[in-house]
């Protein structure tokens, strides 16, 4: 029975990830006809929203916020890694706003003329390691990683929260000696889409440990999984772009919802999940 | 067209054949865009790469393997689902008939929470060989074995099914023992359904993807087959991702067309 919430969890990244060209499709469609059927005062329609998948859980509360303060507004939301997400608005999926949990996908969007203005960074975030409760391979600080037959999960090469723990075992190398990443890189069992699929492994305990971000350690999993902490020396904070897109159905809805998220309201929410104020 | 449709049957005639044209560049529209997309991004040579060799060779390997346990364990376990009669055979049919309707991703969490380490079955094993199948090559053949055991075993089923038991009985009556008139009668004679039922089972643990990702993760070498390795390219390089799909497609032309080659076959020796 406790099984029931953390499949859940796994199975929502890796679904989604079969079905988002179809909520994109949907989204455009359907937006279309509520803009022409409604017009009760407010601008009606819908907001497409792309994620990095640690916002999953902070982006979904705004949401409801969202749609509150704009009656008839519905917000879709994808929460993909954002190397994912990026490919599929280059690969022209209909959307209204992209959320990065890295400059350099923005960076890329940008230089494609993807996106409209200039992206804002809202919200700063931690790496952390999580290992299960229960820690069959008993890892009680950040060096433990490396032990042999550590079964370590990480998420694919190009997805951000991967790329920053492989930057830290970089870091990591002048103070532990220079075999210290490789050590680690040879006790990864598994490549995960997106950095919620990793930390779902060890949620569900199959796992012995990986690296995700400290918004990641979110409440429904506590009972379940711990945290490491890595030495703030060595630690890469993570920078959160947001920016409307060039192609959006509805510009200045895509412009409220960066506002949104970069106000005093949504910067609480934000910190409520672990997140960290950007300024 | 004339002799499958009467006189003034043009309009249906004519609306069945616009049916196919439109089923038929349904599907291959896509086919087609996978391998203009390697042609004008010259991107044949990513079909060479690591990963793609990679992930060919661990495909290539789980699907043999995969395949030598269905003919082993399927075969005979068709032939009493075709032939015994017993009390839950219709269950038992049932039952082997699900993995082709349930979703493979829920296949995979039906997995994972039979074997993985804190599974129904994957705990005792853990706790007493320290022993984990998920992210493991076996764990990567469980799942191939799930999703297309049902495709073997019941072309197989229906194969014996269909065999004339005049011969094998007049071959017992001649003093064959049961044994000799498995292998030399009912197996040649069921043949042609036992390859074709295994081409299909093979072609769909090719293209397992839902439980393999859940159940057995995803690294090169070891658990990322070429379904997986697709997803993965997809996100950082989608160039190499189409090549590896028109690999992918190249090899299920051949084996549809091998499949379909001995269906003729097998009705042809019907009749």
């Amino acid at each position: 029975m406790p099984f029931h919430h953390c499949f859940r969890r796994a199975l929502v990244p890796m679904i989604s990830s079969m079905i988002v060209v179809g909520i994109a499709g949907c989204g455009g469609g359907s937006g279309g006809g509520e803009a022409s059927g409604g017009g009760e005062g407010g601008s009606g329609g819908t907001l497409t929203v792309l994620a990095a998948s640690s916002l999953t859980d902070a982006f979904g509360e705004l949401g409801e916020t969202f749609e509150e303060q704009n009656p008839g507004v519905e917000v879709r939301q994808s929460f993909e890694s954002s190397s994912t997400l990026l490919a599929q608005i280059q690969q022209g999926a209909p959307a209204d706003v992209f959320a990065s949990a890295s400059e350099e996908e923005m960076d890329t969007a940008v230089e494609d003329s993807l996106v409209a203005g200039e992206p804002e960074v809202f919200v700063k975030n931690r790496e952390v390691i999580m290992v299960p409760r229960d820690n069959p391979a008993n890892i009680q600080e950040f060096q433990d990683v490396a032990k042999p037959g550590v079964r370590l999960v990480l998420a694919q090469g190009d997805v951000p929260a991967a790329d920053y723990a492989v930057e830290i075992l970089g870091k990591a190398n002048s103070e532990y000696g220079s075999g210290f990443k490789q050590d680690v890189l040879s006790n990864i069992v598994s490549r995960e889409a997106d950095v919620r699929a990793s930390v779902n492994r060890v949620v569900v305990g199959d796992a012995d440990a990986t690296f995700g971000y400290a918004s990641d350690y979110t409440p429904d999993i506590r009972d379940r999984v711990a945290v490491i902490q890595i030495p703030p020396d060595l630690n890469i904070i993570a920078t959160y772009p947001v920016a409307a897109l060039k192609d959006a159905e509805d510009p200045e809805l895509a412009r409220e919802w960066v506002e949104l998220v970069t106000s005093e309201e949504g910067q609480r929410v934000l910190e409520k999940w672990n997140f960290e104020p950007a300024a | 067209m004339s002799g499958l449709f009467g006189r003034g049957d043009g309009i249906a005639s004519g609306l069945a054949v616009g049916a196919l044209a439109l089923l038929a560049g349904f599907i291959s529209l896509p086919l087609l865009s996978l391998i203009i997309w390697t042609a004008s991004e010259g991107s044949w040579r990513a079909m060479a790469s690591p990963v793609a060799i990679d992930a060919l060779l661990l495909s290539a390997r789980t699907t043999t393997v995969t395949m030598a346990i269905l003919i082993l364990i399927g075969t005979p376990a068709a032939y009493v689902l075709a032939r015994a009669d017993f009390p839950g055979n219709r269950v038992l049919n049932t039952l082997v008939d699900v993995p082709v309707v349930l979703p493979p991703s829920a296949a995979g969490i039906g997995l994972l929470l039979a074997f993985g380490r804190f599974g129904l079955v994957g705990e005792p094993l853990f706790s007493v060989f320290g022993f984990t199948i998920t992210f493991t090559t076996v764990a990567v053949v469980m799942a191939e074995v799930f999703v297309a055991a049902p495709f073997y075993v019941r072309q197989a089923a229906t194969g014996f099914g269909a065999v004339n038991r005049g011969i094998e009985e007049a071959a017992l009556v001649d003093g064959a023992g049961r044994a000799t008139v498995f292998f030399r009668i009912t197996i040649p004679l069921a043949f042609p359904a036992l390859v074709a039922g295994a081409m299909t089972a093979w072609a769909r643990a090719l293209g397992e993807f839902g439980a393999t990702i859940i159940f057995a993760g995803s690294f090169r070498g070891v658990t990322q087959t070429i379904p997986l390795a697709i997803f993965a390219e997809f996100q950082s390089n989608i160039d190499a991702a189409v090549a590896l799909s028109v690999l992918v497609l190249g090899f299920a032309f051949v084996v549809i067309l091998t499949v379909r080659y001995l269906t003729k076959r097998a009705t042809q020796y019907e009749s």
